[in-house]
């Protein structure tokens, strides 16, 4: 690509003529419409399925809206010969983009906070112990993005592991909530995470309610993260019931 | 079975599983023997195929390819570019083919797969092909205003699921995604620059002539499509799977357009050598082949259009 790109001219991506996207001052204080019509605390519908990539150990597609992303797991396998002796197994994670993931082509975000974000919300949920010296890879590649994506990259991810029959304690739901104003939106999309003020992430194992990652950013009131929080907590749930199901008709339908 | 001698001596005391990873060759060679498959094919027949287009929402063309277990997903997407002083009506094409590591056990992150940049290749030589007759594309059907504005149109193909024939496979997808292909209606703005114009403000927009009138779909003739064989000893495999791939390591590539005129025949080395009538056979593999997935993608076309 790098060789074509310099042999080719410049070029710029159309946009469309007479709407130059501000954010609206106004809606500081008045209610948010959501660009897809949901309300506010409404996630966007999930759609899971595993076992998308045959040549995986295991593997998993999530849909939530426009955000797409499918996630293979490859091992438990040798660790790399640089890496020293280990008795409990790693963990290795990677996410990448297509170059048509965002609506300008090229412009996805920085993978290596996601690929170490996404290490770090998984290795809470592993028992590492049951693949001593050995490694796990989970790869992630975002086919479109459309908001929230990191938190649909961990769900698909943990569903990936338990589709490829790695040791999880439970599998770990991730949601997201954007502050804008007064409002707080659950699962936003592309759109209204550029507007946020601020932004919470809780990635949990429901069943046994306990919090592997957590992140807050931007501006924030004490009571509103606790909404937040609450608002999180309850979609994991929710969120952890379908992946659950998800894995059931997997195992309980017709076997390739 | 004692009568081929070898390790096959071992094939009735062992697992079958066991016996296929340790003896590949035998396994195969005994399915071969009675002109089967371990997947329960016919020696020339190809995968199950199938194809959906405009799977990418954001893209301008795309389709989602899957021969088997093969995935690959293309999707085009069109930016503007001031033409070449050489070719001041032409727009151009730019063609990528990317194995992220979610595809194959093989593919590690940092460690591009070697493949990739071979396939990129190939898919460039076969879809920007010019001839007079021949091209696929006309790339002066890409050209907004002589001189000032043209297309660029980038087309990543990414596999999915990498389980041999990929080169087929990607191909498969890139034809489908120009079949999907629509090239939005767009105008100067005041500062020279090509804009999209939408269904709801062309009204507004009325006083701006549109370069042009509405979406078009660009011309394609002759599509090209592919089959790989490999050649082991006397047999001839079509479409292999990445273990036949791994196993026998000859492979002929024959790529032809929709009049059956021959576009590329590769034979990348390999250990073994072609007959001149094996290379024939091929070839008329690769007719049926093309006939099957012209349909194929027909009717991938109409019910995209029935939608």
């Amino acid at each position: 690509m790098a060789g074509k790109s310099s042999a080719t001219p410049t070029t710029y991506s159309p946009s469309l003529s007479g709407q130059k996207k501000k954010r609206p001052s106004f809606l500081t204080d008045s209610d948010w419409v959501r660009p897809d019509g949901r309300g506010p605390h409404q996630c966007r519908p999930a759609f899971l399925r595993t076992g998308a990539v045959n040549s995986a150990s295991g593997s998993a597609y999530a849909e939530f809206g426009n955000t797409k992303v499918i996630v293979s797991v490859f091992g438990p396998r040798e660790s790399k010969k640089a890496m020293m002796y280990s008795d409990t197994g790693r963990l290795n994670c990677n996410v990448s983009y297509t170059t048509f993931a965002t609506p300008i082509r090229g412009q996805a975000p920085e993978t290596k906070d996601l690929s170490s974000m996404l290490h770090k919300a998984l290795e809470g949920a592993i028992i590492l112990k049951s693949f001593p010296k050995t490694t796990v890879d989970v790869f992630a590649l975002v086919l479109e993005s459309g908001g929230s994506d990191l938190p649909v990259i961990t769900t698909c991810a943990s569903l990936a592991l338990a589709d490829a029959g790695i040791m999880l304690y439970d599998m770990v739901a991730s949601v997201s909530v954007s502050c804008i104003g007064k409002n707080l939106l659950i699962d936003p999309v592309s759109e209204e995470e550029s507007y946020q003020d601020g932004s919470l992430m809780i990635t949990c194992m429901p069943s046994r309610n306990e919090v592997t990652q957590m992140t807050v950013t931007g501006e924030w009131s004490t009571p509103k993260i606790h909404e937040a929080m609450q608002l999180c907590l309850d979609a994991c749930s929710k969120l952890g019931k379908i992946m659950r199901s998800c894995l059931k008709e997997a195992a309980s339908g017709p076997q390739d | 079975m004692a009568s081929m001698g070898g390790p096959n001596d071992l094939s009735s005391e062992m697992e079958l599983d066991a016996f296929r990873r340790l003896f590949p060759i035998c396994f195969h060679e005994r399915h071969l023997l009675e002109s089967i498959r371990p997947d329960g094919r016919a020696l020339g027949r190809a995968r199950d195929t199938t194809l959906m287009l405009g799977a990418v929402a954001s893209a301008n063309g795309s389709a989602l390819a899957k021969i088997g277990c093969t995935t690959m997903l293309a999707a085009i997407k069109l930016e503007v570019m001031t033409p070449t002083a050489e070719a001041p009506d032409e727009g151009c094409i730019a063609i990528d083919f990317h194995m992220p590591p979610i595809c194959s056990p093989l593919v590690r992150p940092g460690r591009p797969a070697e493949l990739a940049p071979v396939i990129s290749k190939q898919l460039s030589d076969t879809i920007l092909r010019q001839g007079i007759i021949s091209g696929m594309i006309n790339l002066k059907d890409l050209c907004l205003v002589s001189g000032k504005a043209a297309w660029m149109a980038y087309l990543d193909i990414y596999c999915l699921d990498a389980d041999g024939a990929l080169f087929d496979a990607a191909l498969l997808s890139a034809v489908a995604a120009f079949s999907h292909l629509q090239i939005p209606v767009v105008s100067f703005n005041d500062d020279g620059r090509i804009v999209l114009i939408s269904d709801d403000n062309s009204g507004a927009m009325k006083e701006k002539e549109p370069v042009n009138k509405e979406k078009i779909k660009l011309k394609l003739n002759n599509l090209p499509f592919s089959l790989t064989c490999i050649l082991h000893k006397n047999y001839i495999l079509a479409d292999p799977t990445s273990e036949e791939e791994s196993i026998m390591e000859t492979f002929l590539t024959v790529v032809l357009d929709s009049s059956f005129q021959l576009v590329s025949l590769n034979k990348p080395g390999g250990p073994g050598l072609a007959h001149t009538s094996s290379i024939q056979e091929c070839i008329t593999l690769t007719r049926q082949r093309v006939k099957e997935v012209q349909k194929i993608l027909q009717e991938a076309i109409s019910d995209m259009e029935v939608d």
